[in-house]
C-alpha cells in the first residue's frame, strides 16, 4: 500500500499543479494562444542596408478605438473592452531575424498628450525617421512630431540582455478631427505611418504603447495594464 | 559507544578537563568552529569577488567591503551555533535499540547567568561595530559636489529617459563621463519605480511629484545596465536600459551627437550649472 | 465530589431534538449557499446602480465582496449567538454543547464548532490548503523563470502569481501555527477547559476561510500586478482585483485580531490553578507575545487597505500624488504593519522550536526568562525598525542611521533565542525523532536568514541589494526555512495529540532530507541570482543569470517533491498511523497529560500545578499534573524551588 500512496499523492498534486498551469497558460496571450493568431510578415524580397543584402519584410497591422469592434467577422480582442483601445487584429508578430522590416500602421484612434514628450521622437527606425500621412492626404517624412497630439505610439525593445539592446520607438500621431468611438473601424478615417528597422537576432521582443490611453493613475491602469492590448511580443525568427 | 559511555567520556573531559585539547568536547567544538568559521569567510571573499558586478563607482566599492567586512564578523558567531548544535548532534546524540524508549534526562541546567551576559556583550559590541561601519560609510556617501554633473532621470512605465540639464539632450541611455561626481535627479511620471544602476552602488525609488537625489562618482570605464527594481506594472522586467561610463572627451562627442550645441555641451561636460539640487519633498 | 469515579464525558451527553436552534441545520454548505446569495444579490444592486459611475467596477466589486463574506458568515451560524442576544433570549446549555459539536460525529469539522480543538484541527487543515495553493503558484514561478525568455506565462499573469503567492504565504503562515496549536494546544497547556471565547475563536477561523475566496476571485479581475506589498500608485492603478484583495486584507485582518485577543485573554484569565506566568510553557509565552504583536500591527493593515479601496472606489486621494497623495505614506503605514508582521510569523514557531528542543533534549528551557525577555525585546524593537524596507524610496534619507540602529539592534535578542536554543540542547540527551530533526534544520537555515539580514539592514549595501533576489532569497531562508520549518516541527511534534496516530518517521526522514536539501538548492541558487543583480519580480531576465535561476528551481522541484512527501506521510498517519499513546514524548506539559483522543473540555479532573514543566532530570515528581480521578486538592501556591516572579495568582478558571 504504501507505494501506491505516495505515487498517489504524486499524481494528484502534479495533476492539480498541472491543471493549474493550463488554467493560467489558457488565460496568458502568449503562444500558443494569441488573439487572432500570429501575424507573420509578408516576404517581399531583399534589401540593401548599409552595403549588405538582407531579407525584407512587410507587417501592417492598425490599432482601433474600441476592442469589441468587429474586423474582418473577427473582434478586435477576443475579450475587448468598450472603452478599451486595442492594436489589432493581432498584438503577436513574427518577423525573420536580420532582416529590413517595413512596418504600416493604419491609426483610427484620437489622443491627446504624452506623459512624457520623449516620446514623440522617432528612434531606432532607418534613418530616424517615419513616415506619417494623415487622413487628408498630407504625407510628411520626421524624426520627430506633436507630442500633444498622439494617438498611440509602437515602442519595441529586446528582452533583458546586456548585448541585445534593440530599441524602436515611433509615435502614432492623431488629428483633432479624427472622430472617436468608431463602432465600424475599418470604415473610419485614419493616420498612416510607416517606418522600417532592421530586427535584431533572434529572441522574444516586448512592444507596447507609450501614450496613457487607459484609466486610473497616469492613465495607466485598465487597458494598458492588459497584456494583448496596448502589448505584444515580436517574435524574431 | 553506549550512551551511558558517552556521557562518562564527557564528563571525563570536562572543556576544561586534563585531556588533550583536541579530544576534549571544547576542542572538538573549536574544530568544528573553525571549520565553519573558515567555510563562511571564503564564501564572504569569494561572494563578492566572483558573483557581484565589476563595480563602477566608490560606492559599488562600499557594497563589495561591507559584504565582506560583515561577513568576517558574522562567520564566527554563526560558526559558533552551528558548531555547538551540530556537535550536540552527534556527541550527545540518544542512540537505544526502541526508539519509543525516551533518553534519560539530561543534566539540568536552567540558564547559565555569565554565558548569557557574555553573550550579550559580544552581540552588543558587534552590533555596535556593524552601526557605526555603517553610519561612517553611509555619511561618506552623503557628500555634495557642487560641480557635479547633474541628470535628470525620469522613469515612467516602462522606460527611463535621461536629460542633461543645459545641453537639451534628452535620451534613453546614460552616458557618464569617467571620474566627474554626478548627481542624479530622479522622478516619476506615473507610479513609483526604482532607479538601479546597479554597478554605481547607488539606488532610490523614482516617486512621482517628488525629485529624490543620489550622487556617485564613476571612477571606472564600461557599459552597465539601469533597471527597475520596483514593480511598476506589466512591462516591469523590460525597464532596463544601459548605459556606459565614457571618458569625457568621448562624453562630449556623445552629447553632440545627441543633439546638444556644441556650446551647450562645453557647458555640462565642464563647469556645470548648480541648478535645483536637493528636493526632498515637494 | 468525593468520589474515585470519573465524572461521565461531556461529549456523551444526550441532546434534545431542538438543541442547538439555528445550527442544527448550518454547515460550510449553507454558508457557502448563503455567501453566493447575498454576493449576488450584491453584485445586481451595486451593478444597476453605480456602474458607470466613474469608480463603477471597483465599487461593484468591493459590494460584493463585503455581502461574500458576511452572507458566508451568517450562513455558518457566526452571528447566531448575538442575534439571539438581541432578540432577547439566550443560548441554553443544550445549545452551547450542540455548538461545542456534542453529537454530531466528524461532521463538526464542517461546521461552526466552539471546541478549540475542533477550530484547531480546522485551521491545520486550511493551513495547509493555503501551503497548497502558493505552493503551486510559486512553482508556476519557478517554472517561468527556467529561461531567461519564456513565454509559459505572459507578463500580466505572471505579475498576478508573483501578487498571490505572497499574499496566500503571508496569510499561511501568520496562522500556521497561531491557528493550529495556539488554539488546539495552547489552552490545554495552561489547564484551560477551553479558549476564553469559544464562539469568537470558531468566528475567527470562518472569517478567515471566507477571506480566501476574495483572494483567488483576484486571477478572475485582471489579477493584482503590484506584488504583494501592493505599492501605491501602481495599486490604484491595478485593476478591479485590487479591491478584492483589499477585502481580503480586511477580512483577514479581523479574523487575526480576535483570534490576537482570544489568546490573550484565555492567557490572561483561563490558567489553572497554580499555572503562574512564571509556569507557563514557553510556547505559551510565544503565542502570547506574538498575538499581542499582531494586536498592534495588523490594524495597520486593515487601515491602509480601507484607505486604498476609497481611493479606488470613491475617488479619495490619500496615495495618488498627482492630486495631492502620497506613496511615502502608503509605504509607511504598510511597512507599520508589515515589519512586526514578520514577528508575528516568527515568535510563535520560535517558542514551538524551544518547547521541542526542551522534550528531546530531555532539559529544560534554558534560560527560561531570558528567552521571554528575548520574545518581548524582539516585539517590542520590531515596531521601530519599518523604514529599513525604504531606505532607498527616499523618504526622509536622514533617517537612515536611526532604522539602521533599531534594525541591528533586533539581532540582540535574535541571538538570545539562538543562545536559548543551543544552551537547551547543550549536554542534553539528544533524542533524535522527527521534530528534533526539523529543530535542527530550523537553526540551520535561521542562522543563514539571519546572517544575510544584516547586510540588507546596512543602508549603503541595501542600495545595492534593495529590489534585488537577494532580499527574496533572506526572507525565504527567514520565513520558510526558520518559520516554518519550526512550524513543521511543531506539526510533528503534536501530530499524535492532534489526531491520535504516530507518524511513520521513515517517510518522514525521506521528506526532511528532500526538504533540507531543496531549500539550500533553491535559496542559493536564489542568492547567487542577488550577487548578480537580477531584480525581484520580473519575468524576463537577462541570460546571465540563467544558470542560478535553473538552480533554484531545480531546488524548488525538489522542495516541492519533499512537501508532497510529507504531505503524504501526514495523510497516511492520520489515516493508517499507530495509535498514539497519550504522551509519546514523555514530555512534561499538561497537553501531554490528557487522555488521546482529549475529551471535550480537556480536563475531566482540575489540572494540580506546582512548579513549571521544565523538571527534566531534578528528580523532583512532575510539577504539572492531571489527577487521575481525585478531585483536585487545593493547590500549593508557593512553589518549590521555582524562580521568583511565580506568585501572580492565576485565578479565571475553577
Amino acid at each position: 500500500m504504501r507505494p501506491l500512496g505516495i505515487l498517489l499523492t504524486f499524481v494528484v498534486a502534479l495533476v492539480a499543479i498541472g491543471g493549474v498551469a493550463a488554467f493560467f497558460i489558457s488565460q496568458s496571450y502568449t503562444s500558443p494562444n494569441y488573439p487572432n493568431g500570429v501575424q507573420v510578415a509578408q516576404p517581399l524580397g531583399t534589401a540593401v542596408v548599409n552595403g549588405q543584402s538582407v531579407p525584407h519584410v512587410a507587417l501592417q497591422f492598425q490599432t482601433y478605438p474600441d476592442s469589441t469592434g468587429s474586423v474582418a467577422g473577427k473582434q478586435v480582442h477576443p475579450s475587448g473592452n468598450p472603452a478599451w483601445p486595442a492594436y489589432g487584429l493581432s498584438n503577436q508578430y513574427q518577423v525573420p531575424a536580420h532582416s529590413l522590416v517595413t512596418v504600416t500602421i493604419r491609426q483610427y484612434d484620437s489622443g491627446g498628450s504624452l506623459n512624457n514628450p520623449w516620446f514623440a521622437k522617432v528612434s531606432g527606425t532607418v534613418g530616424g525617421v517615419a513616415t506619417f500621412t494623415s487622413p487628408d492626404g498630407k504625407t510628411v517624412t520626421t524624426n520627430h512630431v506633436d507630442p500633444d497630439n498622439i494617438g498611440h505610439t509602437f515602442t519595441m525593445r529586446s528582452a533583458p540582455g546586456v548585448d541585445s539592446a534593440f530599441f524602436l520607438n515611433v509615435p502614432l500621431p492623431t488629428n483633432a478631427n479624427l472622430p472617436n468611438n468608431q463602432t465600424n473601424p475599418d470604415a473610419g478615417q485614419y493616420y498612416t505611418v510607416k517606418f522600417s528597422f532592421l530586427s535584431g537576432a533572434k529572441g522574444v521582443y516586448a512592444w507596447n504603447c507609450e501614450f496613457p490611453c487607459g484609466q486610473m493613475v497616469a492613465s495607466f491602469g485598465g487597458v494598458m495594464g492588459a497584456y494583448g492590448f496596448m502589448s505584444g511580443f515580436v517574435h524574431v525568427v | 559507544m553506549s550512551f551511558e559511555e558517552e556521557v562518562d567520556e564527557i564528563e571525563a573531559n570536562t572543556l576544561l578537563g586534563g585531556a588533550p585539547f583536541f579530544s576534549r568536547p571544547g576542542g572538538k567544538i573549536f574544530i568544528i568552529w573553525l571549520v565553519f568559521t573558515v567555510i563562511g569567510v571564503l564564501i564572504g571573499f569569494y561572494a563578492p569577488h566572483h558573483l557581484l558586478p565589476v563595480m563602477q563607482s566608490p560606492e559599488g566599492g562600499d557594497v563589495w567591503a561591507t559584504i565582506v567586512f560583515f561577513t568576517v564578523l558574522a562567520a564566527p558567531v554563526a560558526a559558533l551555533v552551528y558548531a555547538i548544535a551540530f556537535y550536540s548532534l552527534f556527541a550527545w546524540r540518544h542512540r537505544s535499540e526502541d526508539p519509543d524508549v525516551p533518553p534519560p534526562d539530561a543534566e539540568p541546567q536552567r540558564g547559565n547567568g555569565p554565558v548569557t551576559v557574555v553573550w550579550l556583550a559580544v552581540s552588543t559590541v558587534l552590533v555596535v561595530v556593524l552601526l557605526f561601519w555603517g553610519i561612517a560609510v553611509w555619511s561618506a556617501q552623503q557628500v555634495s559636489h557642487p560641480n557635479a554633473l547633474q541628470v535628470n532621470v525620469t522613469g515612467q512605465q516602462w522606460l527611463w529617459t535621461y536629460s542633461y540639464p543645459g545641453t537639451g539632450v534628452e535620451t534613453r541611455t546614460l552616458d557618464l563621463p569617467v571620474n566627474r561626481p554626478v548627481q542624479f535627479n530622479v522622478t516619476s511620471v506615473d507610479v513609483t519605480h526604482g532607479f538601479w544602476p546597479a554597478v554605481l552602488g547607488v539606488q532610490v525609488d523614482a516617486n512621482p511629484d517628488v525629485v529624490t537625489v543620489i550622487r556617485t562618482t564613476p571612477n571606472k570605464l564600461g557599459k552597465f545596465i539601469v533597471q527597475c527594481s520596483q514593480l511598476c506594472g506589466l512591462y516591469h522586467a523590460f525597464m532596463n536600459n544601459t548605459g556606459d561610463v565614457v571618458t569625457s572627451q568621448q562624453f562630449d562627442t556623445w552629447l553632440q551627437s545627441n543633439g546638444a550645441t556644441p556650446t551647450a555641451a562645453a557647458t555640462a561636460a565642464g563647469t556645470s550649472s548648480s541648478g535645483s539640487t536637493t528636493a526632498m519633498g515637494k | 465530589m468525593t468520589t474515585a469515579v470519573a465524572p461521565p464525558l461531556l461529549e456523551d451527553t444526550q441532546l434534545g431534538p431542538k438543541a442547538g436552534g439555528f445550527y442544527r441545520y448550518q454547515n460550510i454548505w449553507t454558508g457557502l449557499g448563503f455567501g453566493i446569495f447575498l454576493g449576488f444579490v450584491a453584485w445586481l444592486v451595486s451593478h444597476a446602480t453605480v456602474q458607470g459611475s466613474n469608480w463603477g467596477t471597483d465599487m461593484v466589486v468591493t459590494c460584493t465582496m463585503v455581502a461574500w463574506v458576511v452572507g458566508f458568515n451568517i450562513g455558518m451560524g457566526t452571528f447566531n449567538a448575538p442575534i439571539h442576544w438581541i432578540l432577547g433570549h439566550d443560548q441554553t446549555h443544550e445549545d452551547e454543547l450542540y455548538a461545542a459539536g456534542v453529537g454530531q460525529g466528524s461532521s463538526r469539522y464542517l461546521k461552526f464548532c466552539t471546541d478549540h480543538k475542533v477550530v484547531g484541527t480546522q485551521y491545520l487543515v486550511l493551513v495547509m490548503v493555503l501551503f497548497g495553493v502558493g505552493g503551486t503558484l510559486a512553482m508556476m514561478i519557478r517554472t517561468q523563470l527556467i529561461t531567461p525568455h519564456s513565454s509559459f506565462l505572459d507578463p500580466q499573469t505572471y505579475n498576478a502569481i508573483v501578487t498571490i503567492h505572497g499574499m496566500v504565504m503571508i496569510i499561511a503562515t501568520i496562522i500556521m501555527v497561531s491557528g493550529p496549536f495556539a488554539n488546539f494546544i495552547m489552552p490545554i497547556m495552561i489547564g484551560a477547559k477551553d479558549m476564553a471565547f469559544p464562539r469568537l475563536n470558531a468566528m475567527s477561523f470562518w472569517v478567515v476561510v471566507s477571506a480566501v475566496p476574495c483572494l483567488l476571485a483576484t486571477f478572475f479581475l485582471g489579477g493584482v500586478n503590484a506584488g504583494w506589498t501592493t505599492y501605491a500608485p501602481l495599486s490604484v492603478q491595478a485593476p478591479a482585483a485590487m479591491d478584492a484583495f483589499a477585502m481580503t486584507i480586511i477580512t483577514f485582518v479581523v479574523s487575526v485580531t480576535v483570534a490576537g485577543v482570544n489568546t490573550i485573554v484565555t492567557v490572561v484569565t483561563m490558567r489553572a490553578k497554580g499555572m503562574t506566568m512564571g509556569r507557563l510553557p514557553i510556547f505559551t509565552w510565544g503565542t502570547v507575545v506574538g498575538g499581542a504583536l499582531g494586536l498592534y500591527a495588523m490594524p495597520a493593515f486593515l487601515a491602509v487597505m480601507t484607505m486604498m479601496i476609497t481611493d479606488r472606489a470613491t475617488g479619495t486621494s490619500f496615495f495618488v500624488p498627482e492630486v495631492g497623495g502620497s506613496q511615502w505614506l502608503y509605504e509607511n503605514i504598510f511597512w507599520i504593519m508589515g515589519h512586526p508582521e514578520v514577528y508575528v510569523i516568527l515568535l510563535p514557531p520560535v517558542a514551538a522550536v524551544l518547547e521541542i528542543a526542551s522534550t528531546f533534549a530531555r532539559k529544560p528551557v534554558f534560560g527560561y526568562k531570558v528567552a521571554i525577555a528575548g520574545f518581548v525585546a524582539i516585539a517590542a524593537l520590531s515596531i521601530m525598525v519599518w523604514a529599513h524596507h525604504m531606505f532607498t524610496t527616499g523618504w526622509a534619507p536622514n533617517l537612515a542611521a536611526p532604522f539602521m540602529l533599531t534594525t541591528e539592534l533586533i539581532s540582540i535578542p535574535t541571538g538570545i533565542i539562538f543562545l536559548c536554543t543551543i544552551g537547551t540542547l547543550w549536554k542534553g540527551s539528544i533524542w533524535t525523532r522527527l521534530p528534533m530533526w526539523f529543530v535542527y534544520l530550523f537553526v540551520w537555515n535561521f542562522i543563514i536568514g539571519g546572517v544575510t539580514g544584516i547586510y540588507l539592514s546596512d543602508v549603503p549595501a541595501d542600495q545595492f541589494f534593495h529590489g534585488d533576489m537577494f532580499v527574496t532569497a533572506h526572507f525565504h531562508y527567514t520565513l520558510l526555512g526558520g518559520a516554518m520549518i519550526g512550524a513543521t516541527a511543531a506539526v510533528c511534534y503534536w501530530f499524535p495529540k492532534v489526531s491520535g496516530r504516530m507518524l511513520n518517521e521513515r517517510v518522514g526522514k525521506v521528506a526532511f532530507w528532500m526538504i533540507a536539501i531543496g531549500i539550500q538548492v533553491t535559496y542559493f541558487g536564489q542568492f547567487w541570482e542577488g550577487f548578480q543583480g537580477m531584480a525581484r519580480r520580473i519575468a524576463y531576465y537577462n541570460p546571465h543569470y540563467e544558470t542560478a535561476n535553473q538552480m533554484s528551481t531545480a531546488g524548488a522541484y525538489l522542495l516541492m517533491a519533499g512537501w508532497l512527501v510529507f504531505l503524504y506521510m501526514m495523510i497516511n498517519g492520520w489515516r493508517h498511523g499507530k495509535i498514539a499513546p497519550a504522551n509519546p514524548w514523555h514530555a512534561k506539559t499538561l497537553e501531554w497529560k490528557v487522555p488521546t483522543p482529549v475529551p471535550l473540555e480537556n480536563f475531566l479532573v482540575d489540572p494540580v500545578v506546582t512548579s513549571d514543566p521544565y523538571t527534566y532530570g531534578e528528580g523532583v515528581p512532575d510539577g504539572q499534573e492531571v489527577p487521575e480521578s481525585a478531585p483536585a486538592p487545593e493547590p500549593e501556591l508557593v512553589p518549590a524551588g521555582s524562580a521568583p516572579g511565580d506568585q501572580i495568582d492565576a485565578g479565571g478558571a475553577s
